[in-house]
């Protein structure tokens, strides 16, 4: 039988298929390729401590004197396997193992960053990159009397409702079922119930008297403006969820194209057009 | 074959060790105590049903985004979609469920990361195959995947809980993490759920699983595969284990009665024989709420049912002439036991005869999105799944290249969103509503709706703080109406429009009942519409709203229609022997759908069967009234 042959032969083996793929992942934890010539195999305090922990991350409990002695008979083929498997060169020219181990490399970039947790200061740099992002929404009490469409007979309504809310009378608008009163409400509830339009022309309405009529998606509305609280610059201990999810998210990508930046750079990439 | 893929199971285990997703020693932000108004005062948008790369099926057809992306669109960030689209929604949603297969949960995106030499299935190798061709082959791939799954041929490897529990456990672990991370009460809800693929040979009886709780509890379990599951006991037994244990909370939401060829709301217990009382109140308390209306058609009402009806059938072109897989075509016996209003008969039906009613849902909308992109805008639709993203050609494309044969993309309906009444935005608040069915479905615009209903409301209670009193003196919607009252009952009925969408045609009350002899029956009241006083009802129909569609631009003008609608309504017919119940809907004007926006922006010309307008809709749970 021809090494090809006996090699085709173990590549059909589903078990060979799984070490393997195990020894790639153990060089990769490893950091280093074994010497291909190399024939002694040193089973020591590290690589039990490294099974051991495996087991119990499994099973949530020690391995037995059986089970810790099977582990490490399982190990060493792995590894005899893996040699072999190494000089027979299966890791050559196999457009999956290059784009397999291009993936790993590249995972284990981005899990450098997913496990780290940042720094505050980190934090903070972000949330001083936009503080209107992570900023404390502007918040705005209003009342407000809904009179309909945006029509000519509306808006001369709204005249002669105004100034009856203005003499302290009492106005009855076109029932719909939002609140006649908003408390401390943000500008994207105000937004969402409203329409952009609104909250736009609601920041310009003084705080004090009835006011009116301002235009919405809905159609006109007398409001009156009771309380409003400024926009508050954020603090990094109310926002911290929101701020570590951007940093994770920007992170990963981050931590991505560095690691290739720098990688690169140790490399003369030449280009060759046909003459 | 199994050791083979056994074995790629054990290696995407063991990579994880390298990829380390776990956030050691990660801080967590202290989430905010959030308050409860007294009564829910505002209605908070979002969706129970959506998929990322973790389905199957999504992964299958190229969605890459994962459910944080899921998330962050849902928040109203921007991401780039799977075809590499800028993708940003107008409004930001205020909750979301991502709702993944847990059948094979990941299992795709696991075989496609495998290493090719690790797959000696055949089947599973000509999938690897084709999904490394390229988007057209992938599609292909899950077309072929979703036949496979519809006559029972999943290789088992592909799908062997056994042999994959540690991947899918670090899976949902990571997913747990990630839900909780962007979960933000008072702000932003964001909910653990997955869902619950149950399937008779492609007849869909799918639930979306949601749960009330954090990772604290939910980490208890993996998503709950049905396996050979044909009934949805098993879920409800597993729903009841998770309560005991946990001291948790969990519902389930039925979709899709219009592909289940009548399975979904039947007479009969799965075992045969009449719905006996117990099983009634299982299915009741397990299944608070059904999803009406979504891309894949909407389950209101058909016409075969509802002739008099001529707003029926929205949204069942394609639909009713097969199952899901398409591997079975839909009889017209099958249609009663598929769609909703059909379902709250049958409910009035059992109960009369059982004492208990199995069917008193209440319902919402979602999109069953396949693409991590939560859209219902037609001038922002990012289809069903990756393969139908924004494109020149999406329009007149098969709804999947190769299964389901003869549905057609331009039959899917941008179509809907889950509308709660709750206390605040958390999960509590919400998740309580939906037990107390105090929600409503949209077609996608934000159309705010309310009812009450009761004995004395008169007019005039419009004119006060009528919401106050509704509660007060009445029941909101998915409430029961107890007896006692004099004359007939009284519903107070308000809709808005969606700030950014189309004015309101008509607001409809429909009514279902049965008779003194066992007959049920249904009829459709027009209670308060547009220009009431140029649209005078002849023979009891309400001439047309008009329509201002420029298809050529896909515009359309509030010219017509109305901002806001609202009525006290009498039953005019209710005799209070009879046990009925009353759910409103909520017609806009013509606006244009998808179709026509992509008309418009591509300059295409589509056939004549693809619909380029059409009357977007809210559907509210039912109020029921039961004799004493």
């Amino acid at each position: 039988m021809t090494i090809k042959a006996s090699a085709r032969r173990l590549l059909r083996e589903p078990l060979v298929h799984f070490l393997i793929a195990g020894a790639l992942v153990f060089t990769l934890l490893s950091g280093r390729t074994p010497d291909l010539g190399e024939r002694r195999i040193v089973v020591d305090e590290r690589v039990v401590g490294g099974l051991v922990s495996r087991f119990y991350d499994n099973f949530r409990r020690m391995p037995s004197k059986d089970e810790t002695d099977g582990l490490i008979r399982d190990w060493v083929a792995d590894q005899v396997y893996y040699r072999e498997a190494l000089n027979l060169g299966l890791d050559q020219g196999d457009e999956v193992v290059v784009r397999r181990m291009r993936r790993k490399l590249e995972a284990m970039t981005v899990a450098e960053a997913e496990t780290k947790t940042p720094r505050d200061a980190e934090l903070q740099a972000l949330i001083d990159k936009d503080p209107a992002r992570y900023a404390e929404d502007p918040r705005t009490s209003f009342d407000q009397v809904y009179l309909g469409a945006d029509t000519p007979q509306n808006r001369a309504l709204a005249e002669t409702q105004l100034a009856r809310l203005r003499k302290r009378e009492r106005v009855t608008g076109t029932p719909i079922p939002i609140p006649a009163s908003f408390s401390g409400a943000s500008a994207d509830q105000i937004s969402g119930t409203f329409g952009d339009e609104f909250t736009l022309a609601l920041r310009n309405v003084a705080p004090g008297p009835w006011n009116g009529p301002i235009a919405s998606g809905l159609g006109l509305h007398l409001v009156r403006v009771s309380a409003r609280t400024a926009a508050q610059p954020p603090v990094l201990a109310k926002v911290r969820q929101r701020v570590e999810n951007d940093w994770r998210a920007g992170a990963n990508a981050r931590a991505r194209e560095e690691a290739y930046a720098r990688m690169l750079e140790g490399y003369d990439v030449v280009i060759e057009l046909p003459k | 074959m199994r050791k083979a893929l056994m074995g790629a199971a054990l290696l995407l285990a063991s990579t994880a060790l390298v990829s380390g997703c776990d956030k050691i020693g990660k801080s967590v932000g202290s989430k905010a105590e959030v308050k409860n108004n007294a009564y829910p005062e505002q209605v908070y948008w979002g969706d129970t049903h959506l998929h990322t790369s973790n389905s199957v099926d999504a992964f299958g057809f190229g969605t890459r985004l994962d459910p944080e992306a899921a998330l962050r669109f849902a928040k109203g960030e921007e991401v780039v979609s799977s075809t590499g689209v800028k993708a940003k929604l107008a409004r930001p949603l205020d909750f979301l469920v991502v709702s993944d297969h847990a059948e094979g949960i990941g299992a795709t995106k696991a075989l496609y990361e495998a290493p090719r030499m690790m797959i000696t299935d055949p089947t599973a190798l000509r999938w690897y195959d084709m999904m490394h061709e390229g988007p057209a082959g992938s599609l292909k791939a899950t077309g072929e995947m979703l036949a496979a799954r519809a006559s029972g041929l999943i290789p088992k490897a592909l799908n062997d809980p056994e042999k994959s529990a540690k991947r899918i456990r670090e899976l949902w672990d990571e997913h747990l993490d990630t839900v909780e991370d962007y979960n933000e009460p008072g702000k932003f809800t964001a909910f653990i759920g997955f869902e619950y693929t149950l399937m008779q040979t492609g007849n869909n009886l799918h639930r979306n699983v949601i749960f009330r709780d954090g990772k604290d509890k939910v980490g208890k379990l993996v998503p709950w595969d049905p396996q050979a599951s044909l009934w949805p006991d098993d879920l409800w037994d597993k729903m009841d284990a998770y309560e005991k244990d946990t001291g948790g909370k969990v519902l389930a939401i039925p979709h899709n009665g219009n592909l289940s060829n009548g399975l979904m709301w039947m007479m009969t217990e799965p075992g045969g024989g009449p719905i006996s009382a117990g099983y009634a109140r299982r299915r009741a308390l397990h299944e608070p709420v059904a999803e009406i209306t979504q891309i894949k058609g909407d389950s209101e009402a058909h016409p075969f049912m509802s002739p008099n009806d001529e707003f029926a059938g929205y949204g069942t072109t394609g639909w009713d002439k097969f199952n899901l897989l398409g591997n079975i075509p839909t009889k017209q016996g099958d249609l009663p036991g598929s769609y909703v209003r059909e379902a709250l008969k049958r409910g009035l039906l059992i109960e009369q005869r059982t004492g208990v009613n199995p069917y008193k849902f209440g319902v919402i909308g979602s999109t069953d999105s396949h693409t991590s992109l939560s859209t219902t805008d037609e001038n922002n639709f990012f289809g069903k799944h990756a393969g139908v993203e924004p494109s020149s050609h999406r329009a007149t494309d098969g709804f999947v290249p190769g299964v389901m044969s003869g549905r057609m993309n331009w039959q899917s309906l941008a179509s809907g969103y889950a509308a709660v009444w709750a206390t605040s935005n958390s999960r509590a608040a919400i998740f309580d509503a939906m037990m107390r069915r105090e929600v409503y479905a949209t077609t996608g615009p934000r159309m705010t709706v309310r009812v009450f209903g009761g004995w004395d409301f008169k007019a005039d209670d419009l004119k006060g703080d009528w919401v106050k009193a509704g509660y007060a003196r009445g029941v909101p919607m998915g409430g029961e109406l107890k007896p006692g009252g004099t004359g007939s009952p009284s519903f107070v009925i308000s809709a808005l429009k969606d700030p950014q969408d189309g004015n309101l045609d008509r607001v409809q009350v429909i009514k279902g009942w049965v008779d003194a002899s066992g007959q049920s029956h249904e009829k459709v009241f027009d209670v308060v519409w547009s220009d009431m006083a140029k649209r005078v009802a002849v023979g009891g129909k309400v001439p047309a709203v008009g329509d201002t569609v420029d298809v050529a631009t896909a515009t359309y003008q509030n010219t017509i229609g109305a901002p806001s609608l609202a009525t006290v309504w009498n039953d005019p017919e209710f005799d209070p022997k009879l046990r009925a119940f009353y759910y409103v809907r909520v017609l806009q004007i013509p606006t244009p759908t998808w179709m026509d926006y992509d008309l418009a922006k591509y300059k295409l010309t589509l056939p004549p069967e693809i619909p380029l307008r059409q009357q977007e809709r809210a559907y509210t749970s039912a109020i029921w009234y039961n004799p004493a």
